[in-house]
């Protein structure tokens, strides 16, 4: 007991934790991709006269993983019906009753040879299967076994089997693998070898609007649940041929497929690297969405603020990986994640790049003040009614004074009832099935608002409060920081309530050290003011006109800082042409 | 484990929170009474009769329509307590009231002439120490008790109480018959070696009905107006009968924080022309050239006045005013808009110059009281604080001479450019 006691109270060694902090790199990365070619040369050169052993060393440690791979035993058997009886095993046949397991001979000439193919029905593409693995074998008449049974396998694959996506594979984990992600596979008697043909058909949504970051002006594609489809909708707007789509499995049972997207010339190593290394060290058993990966992947799990960007947008996604960033896409969610995030991302909307330079501030400069109002509001008309009086003006005092004097409980007892409330509505708002959603808005409207100031629970100044402040919190662009402005909000009450302005200015400093000492993916959270960067300011809060946009954000340390020429309108400028022109003029 | 301990150490600060600093002053909005004036009298019984006047809720908020209390209700109660200091007072008028008293949206605080003339200085400091009162509340001088100034307010045309002070107060903006005196900006004119305060002079109407009205208490003769033109009145005495008794008009001039008399409307408007806070207001003007007929104009200042003070045994003070005047009416039709513009001009330059050289005078010889703040202008003479204060220039004000300059300008005619006869059927009129 005493243990515990101190446990909670005194200081302990913090436990040791890997740190990643993303450095600045070498100037001479951050030249532009042209400069990098022309030096990197040289600089080979010069390395090779510094390394003992230049060369050879790597050079036989790439034979080496190459013998590996080919010396590594195949567990699958030369005998057909052993194959057949390990994966009936394997997947639980004939239980798992979707599973179809297709027994056919290979006619050949004077011979018969036994193959059989597997397939989870509904997740492949039947007719590909038939026109493409199954006709051209079973139909096969001459075939001509020259060579053994290598040989034989080549041969299947280069003349016999038409199918585009055919893998020959040594294990039979890797057909299951692949017949688990819709795949079929395919066995053939004599073969210590199988194959595996990606025939996948996933039942799944097409290309719809996004649901959560409606814009006006911009493209209305939304991502979906499929992976291949996310990584097409990217790579059909960004035309990048350094655009690289790792694939990485994640979840030691579920092996969701996750594809890492980044463009390889301008991220950081570094921070690809750490991406990946968290990736490949996440030890659990099934990871279904993205959502579920983020929580495994952030750096400050108790941060209010989220340090992922999880978005529906093909645009957005696009637009942060030309800024360096790496995109993080899952099978089976729509919302692919962005990192590293700061502050500022969280009020940027996915139309902000597509608005002209005014347009874009003006929502900005809303969105601070929603993010404001819908944090400090309430607690602000806490503090004020409790505290600070004179500060009110006496007008709008007396009809506070006058509005507060029938209802019966303090302030902040009135503030949490009607906070509590609007979460209720908020909540109920999302789970009530749609053909009796308009039920809620009147019970919201009427009850809530009409009602409870008639019958004076609640006064009704504190009714315009609340409602600024569900507005303000429904203003924030990203999903997630509404949560935290939302959860924030209920500390700003209770702080004002005990000691007003002093008790906000508190949790607001208190707030600043919390954020200012939280990193994402290695990225201060507040950069552009916490480490103090240069444009920060003037590129992440406010935006400037497009042509002034020169450089990509300093806090990821692309390897190319400039994204666009110094004067990238460059038909303002007069060329030789046209002054010609005007002379002849 | 580091989860709990932080979700521990939160708990902590909060639950600590409480008891070191937390809610003991805390007060909701409906517990507390508001005072919107407060009054100071000489006590009867004791050295000091307050009256406050707290707002009463409901009248101000009604959105419930039950507001409907017509000139009966005024908005606010009226409490008189007689007490040895403010604070006392205010004490006793906690065990009386129902709500706790705050004293920090008082608009006005009104001390009686009586009172005024034997000098607010305690007053002053008791309530400029005390951080509740604001020291933005329009300090006023009642020629009667602060009490019965009070209570003849009776606001007509606004329903929340302290509107009306807020309100009644700014008219000065556009009628130029008064100052806008806050509180610090009379106790530190109090306090200061160069400057003198002065407060809003307001009174209670005499006349209950239009038929008393007299012409008898009127300043004009003093002026030199053979009508009494707008301003030469002193609050109390404003030509009116209405259900509001109480007036504001005038100012009451203080030599540190004893007052030693009153000006009028007229002499208000020099005042604030020679401080440089006049902003703008209807002039009526006699016409030189035809009797019992005027000329309206709206004045502002084109330019900020100018000052200059010269040191010797009598300080010499040279003041110019940049004016510019719009034409409101022009009664006699005489084309002072056109051919006798530059006639009228330095007709209205003069005027303005004799009167002011005569509220100056006035000032220096029988208050013998820099209201105006020349001493702040004196003060550039001086290289040290030493010999600033050595001179006493409050002393030497008596002595001053005065030049004035008046630069006047008649800009825009209104609407019509010239005002013609009018015609009847024995033809044109004049």
């Amino acid at each position: 007991m005493k243990d515990k006691i101190r446990d909670l109270l005194l200081f302990k060694e913090p436990s040791e934790q890997k740190l990643f902090v993303l450095h600045e790199t070498n100037e001479k990365d951050q030249q532009s991709g042209q400069d990098k070619e022309k030096k990197d040369k040289p600089r080979r050169r010069k390395n090779e006269d510094l390394l003992l052993h230049p060369r050879k060393d790597l050079k036989v440690a790439v034979k080496k993983v190459e013998k590996n791979d080919k010396e590594k035993k195949s567990d699958i058997s030369c005998i057909l019906a052993e194959n057949l009886a390990f994966i009936k095993a394997k997947f639980h046949y004939p239980e798992n009753s979707d599973l179809v397991i297709r027994e056919f001979d290979i006619v050949v000439k004077d011979a018969v040879i036994a193959a059989f193919l597997i397939f989870y029905d509904g997740m492949s593409d039947t007719r590909t299967i038939n026109m493409d693995i199954l006709q051209p074998m079973m139909l096969l008449s001459n075939l001509d076994i020259k060579s053994d049974g290598n040989g034989l396998s080549k041969y299947i694959t280069s003349h016999i089997l038409p199918h585009n996506q055919l893998k020959e594979v040594n294990t039979h984990q890797e057909v299951v693998d692949m017949v688990n992600f819709g795949g079929c596979g395919i066995y053939i008697d004599g073969l210590d070898v199988a194959f595996a043909a990606d025939v996948k058909n996933l039942p799944g949504r097409a290309v719809e609007k996004p649901n959560t970051e409606l814009v006006i002006r911009g493209p209305q594609e939304g991502f979906n649940e499929n992976i291949r489809s996310n990584t097409a909708l990217i790579r059909k707007r960004l035309k990048d041929d350094d655009l690289v789509a790792e694939n990485i499995n994640i979840g030691k049972r579920s092996k969701t497929p996750c594809a890492m997207m980044y463009i390889k010339d301008i991220a950081n190593d570094a921070l690809v690297n750490e991406v990946r290394r968290r990736l490949k060290n996440i030890d659990v058993d099934h990871v279904l969405d993205s959502g579920e990966l983020e929580q495994f992947i952030e750096d400050n799990p108790l941060l209010p603020t989220p340090q992922v960007i999880a978005t529906e947008r093909p645009d957005r996604v696009c637009g942060m990986l030309a800024e360096g960033r790496v995109a993080i896409i899952m099978q089976g969610s729509p919302f692919v994640l962005v990192v590293p995030v700061t502050n500022d991302d969280i009020f940027h909307a996915a139309e902000d790049q597509n608005l002209r330079f005014p347009y874009a501030n003006l929502l900005r400069l809303i969105r601070i003040f929603a993010i404001i109002m819908s944090l400090l509001l309430p607690g602000l008309y806490v503090a004020i009614t409790n505290f600070h009086h004179e500060m009110i003006p006496t007008d709008l005092l007396l009809a506070i004074m006058s509005a507060r004097e029938k209802v019966p409980f303090p302030s902040v007892v009135e503030v949490f009832i009607m906070e509590i409330s609007f979460e209720l509505i908020r909540e109920a708002g999302i789970r009530i099935p749609g053909p009796i959603g308009p039920t809620l808005g009147i019970i919201g409207a009427l009850i809530l608002g009409q009602a409870a100031v008639a019958a004076n629970i609640v006064s009704p100044i504190l009714i315009i409060v609340v409602a600024v402040t569900g507005i303000g919190s429904f203003a924030i662009p990203n999903f997630s920081a509404g949560f935290a402005f939302r959860i924030l909000r209920f500390g700003f009450i209770i702080l004002a309530a005990l000691c007003g302005f002093l008790g906000t200015a508190t949790g607001l400093v208190l707030l600043g050290f919390w954020m200012v000492s939280a990193k994402s993916f290695g990225v201060p959270f507040v950069v552009p003011v916490g480490p103090r960067t240069k444009g920060g300011f003037s590129e992440a809060t406010i935006k400037e006109p497009i042509y002034k946009q020169e450089n990509r954000p300093d806090f990821v340390n692309p390897k190319d800082q400039k994204k666009q020429a110094k004067k990238s309108r460059a038909w303002v400028r007069i060329t030789n042409d046209s002054k010609n022109e005007k002379q002849e003029e | 484990m580091k989860i709990r301990q932080s979700i521990t150490l939160a708990i902590i600060v909060i639950l600590a929170c409480t008891p070191l600093s937390g809610c003991y002053d805390s007060r909701e909005i409906d517990e507390l009474g508001f005072v919107i004036a407060l009054g100071i009298d000489k006590g009867k019984t004791n050295f000091l009769r307050m009256t406050f006047q707290i707002a009463k809720p409901g009248n101000s908020g009604g959105s419930e329509g039950s507001s409907g209390g017509g000139g009966a209700d005024k908005g606010f109660t009226q409490i008189t307590i007689e007490a040895p200091a403010i604070h006392t007072a205010i004490n006793m008028l906690n065990t009386i009231n129902s709500k706790q008293i705050n004293i920090s949206h008082i608009k006005a605080i009104v001390f009686s002439k009586e009172l005024a003339q034997e000098g607010l200085n305690h007053y002053l400091h008791a309530i400029i120490r005390n951080r509740e009162f604001r020291p933005n509340m329009s300090i006023v001088v009642a020629k009667e008790t602060a009490e019965a100034y009070l209570s003849s307010i009776n606001p007509q045309l606004v329903l929340n109480p302290s509107k009306y002070y807020d309100l009644a107060f700014e008219s000065y903006e556009y009628t130029a018959f008064f100052a806008d005196v806050e509180f610090h900006d009379f106790y530190n004119a109090a306090d200061s070696y160069d400057q003198s305060p002065v407060a809003i002079l307001a009174g209670i109407s005499g006349y209950a009905s239009a038929d008393d009205i007299t012409n008898k208490l009127a300043t004009h003769e003093e002026h030199g107006h053979q009508y009494p033109l707008g301003g030469d009145h002193y609050a109390g005495e404003v030509p009116q009968a209405g259900e509001n008794k109480a007036e504001i008009m005038g100012l009451a001039v203080f030599d540190g924080d004893r007052m030693v008399g009153e000006l009028d409307g007229t002499e208000s408007k020099y005042y604030l022309l020679c401080t440089g806070d006049y902003l703008h207001s209807n002039w009526t003007i006699p016409d030189p050239q035809s009797e019992g007929h005027f000329i309206l104009m709206d004045i502002q200042q084109s330019r900020p006045r100018e000052c200059r003070v010269t040191i010797g045994e009598s300080p010499m003070i040279y003041l110019k005013l940049n004016l510019e005047g719009d034409f409101l009416a022009i009664q006699s039709g005489l084309p002072y808009e056109g051919k006798l513009l530059e006639q009228f001009e330095s007709y209205v330059e003069s005027m303005i110059k004799k009167e002011t050289l005569a509220f100056l005078n006035k000032l220096s010889r029988d208050f013998q009281s820099d209201i105006c703040g020349f001493g702040r202008f004196a003060k550039g003479n001086f290289l040290t604080w030493k010999e600033w204060e050595d001179y006493q220039w409050k002393s030497k004000f008596k002595d001053a001479i005065f030049e004035v300059d008046v630069n006047f300008k008649a800009r825009r005619s209104g609407l019509i450019i010239q005002s013609n006869p009018s015609v009847s059927s024995e033809g044109e009129a004049d």
